[in-house]
């Protein structure tokens, strides 16, 4: 097996890991929640000062943990893109900096496929073919899977994304940051039906994505509503916008399981599983509505563990595995993408 | 002191420059400037011309010590320089200094300046300057500041003083420095532009410290958290 060294900095998670194959020998994540926690969501630059700080202690806390000098690893990866740009380039300048010091190869990931590939790490890979839908603060994407080395994208969001749409929604309603733990706990003791937010999209029969509408609705109901008003039915909003990202996502999630907008599933392209990923994979209702339809459509469902859910470098050294690294020095010039 | 090879590099301005000095002499002297839109593309250039500097001082295994400028300058530019003085220190065991920008301009300028003070100023946007105060061997009188012209010459004529200024920020501000009395180097001059050998001079009479230790030198505070800090100050107010 190959032991690769992978960086992720591409939001606000600081993440190193060395991954054996399959096996993840170390996944290191500093979080900043606690540094954007004030801002309500994520500044890029305080996001790109925090990455400098951090990078090199958790590149060696990553080798440390794994039980290996740089001089064992046979190759580096790194997030090139997509992300914020600034955050990026801490990933990348590091990444192109210790390759080019040990004169290794250097891996260049997408993210996305970084979040695909987490599906293939130990203890419990799946196989292509599989949906994923990988929903989080930063991208909304659903992805149909028939091989290691890419994606198909079959539908994307217009606007926002999903984790970004809960966490304006948590500061409408005052919930803090970040959103969608906020807005799960708050919907605990809330009525779902009580508002009736629009599910943008349930009909289109493309597999795109909308949370701009919904978001819009909530804010009209709020001003409605007034402080009091707002307080006084925080639950059920947040039940109800909850129920309608939820719905939306699973509405998507079926009809591509289904095969697509019109097309019939036939034996070519039936998905073996869905697969969830991002950080709005950790919310309840949404596994919950998940785990529903994979019973109803006959299918498996994939849960990684939240550490290979969220943003972490562990994914991105399994992505890594299935694309032809750039030997030195073809990668010291390399950009974020 | 160091007197053996030094490799230095600074990313604050435009142009990403590289130097090795051995001994104090520059072997090896690389320039990459902006493309034909004036974009920096540090991130692309400057790793690549380090390690051709490095060759042509002979390889890795001939540096003794790394040097970074830290700043002030562009943040982006700033942390592609660090980021990466810190990743090559790190795997190549390397000691690694930091040293002020405008000090290394100011050396730069102090080759011209007859015993005047020297006035190193970085073009900081905003309509205002990261500037400092150096003798003529690098060493600040005034501590690195951002400031606006005015702000700035008030402050010298307050000390009476009349340095000679250079650097991309007082092309910029010439008129308004020289009708102050403060000279600026021809436009011409090669003493506006940063040289990395100055960085390797800088950090030739310095202790190095930890890797984590080098950091860039913002001198600004991130945006959102001067915002913040109005709006708490006025909580009426909405963003
Ligand atoms: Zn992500």
């Amino acid at each position: 097996m190959s032991l690769i060294l992978a960086l992720e900095t591409s939001c606000d998670d600081t993440c190193a890991a060395v991954v054996d194959g399959a096996e993840v020998r170390s996944n290191v994540i500093s979080s900043q929640v606690a540094a954007h926690e004030r801002f309500g969501g994520i500044v890029p630059e305080v996001a790109s000062r925090h990455h400098l700080e951090l990078v090199n202690p958790v590149v060696d806390a990553a080798l440390a943990e794994a039980g290996v000098g740089l001089e064992r690893i046979d190759s580096l990866a790194v997030t090139r893109g997509p992300g914020l740009i600034g955050a990026l380039l801490i990933g990348v300048s590091t990444a192109k900096g210790i390759a080019a010091a040990a004169r290794k190869p250097l891996h260049g990931v997408d993210h996305l496929h970084g979040h695909v590939a987490a599906n293939f790490l130990e203890p419990d890979p799946i196989e292509p073919p599989f949906l994923c839908l990988i929903a989080s603060g930063g991208h909304t994407l659903l992805a149909g899977v028939t091989g290691h080395s890419g994606y198909a994208v079959l539908g994307q969001t217009l606007d926002d994304a999903a984790g970004e749409a809960l966490d304006k929604a948590a500061r409408l309603l005052g919930l803090g940051y970040p959103g969608g733990p906020a807005i799960e706990r708050e919907a605990r003791g809330g009525n779902p039906a009580a508002f009736e937010f629009p599910v943008a999209m349930r009909d289109d029969p493309r597999l795109d994505f909308s949370f701009s509408g919904l978001k819009t609705a909530l804010l009209y109901a709020v001003r409605e509503l007034g402080d009091d008003g707002t307080l006084e039915h925080r639950a059920d909003l947040a039940a109800s916008f909850q129920a309608a990202v939820v719905d939306q996502l699973v509405a998507k999630l079926r009809r591509a399981a289904r095969g697509g907008s019109r097309r019939r599933r036939s034996a070519a392209d039936a998905w073996g599983a869905i697969a969830l990923g991002g950080g709005v994979a950790a919310n309840s209702l949404l596994r919950e509505r998940v785990a529903e339809l994979c019973e109803a459509e006959g299918l498996e469902l994939k849960l990684v563990a939240r550490e290979l859910c969220t943003d972490n470098a562990a994914m991105i050294a399994s992505a890594a595995r299935y694309v032809e690294p750039a030997p030195y020095p073809d990668y010291l010039a390399w950009d974020a993408l | 002191m160091s007197a053996g090879a030094i490799l230095g590099f600074d990313t604050a301005t435009a142009d990403a420059v590289v130097a090795v000095t051995i001994g104090g002499q520059p072997v090896s002297e690389r320039r990459a400037q902006p493309d034909g839109s004036g974009r920096p593309r540090h991130a692309a250039k400057l790793l690549a011309e380090i390690e051709a500097a490095a060759a042509d001082a002979g390889g890795w295994e001939a540096i003794e010590r790394l040097a970074v400028g830290i700043g002030p300058g562009t943040f982006t530019g700033l942390r592609i320089g660090v980021t990466t003085a810190r990743a090559l220190a790190q795997a190549r065991s390397l000691p690694l200094v930091g040293v002020g920008s405008l000090e290394a301009l100011g050396l730069g300028i102090a080759e011209r300046a007859e015993g005047r003070k020297c006035l190193p100023l970085i073009d900081a946007r905003r309509a205002e300057l990261f500037g400092a105060l150096v003798d003529d061997s690098g060493q600040p009188l005034w501590d690195p500041f951002v400031a606006g012209p005015e702000q700035l010459l008030q402050r010298l004529a307050d000390a009476g003083l009349r340095p000679l200024a250079g650097g991309d920020g007082s092309l910029r501000f010439r008129a308004q420095l020289e009708s102050a009395g403060v000279d600026v180097l021809p436009d011409a001059d090669p003493g506006h532009r940063m040289a990395a050998r100055h960085v390797c001079e800088l950090a030739a009479g310095v202790t190095p410290g930890p890797v984590t230790e080098v950091k860039p030198a913002y001198l600004r505070r991130p945006d959102a958290e001067v915002w913040r800090e109005q709006r708490d100050r006025n909580p009426g107010e909405r963003r």
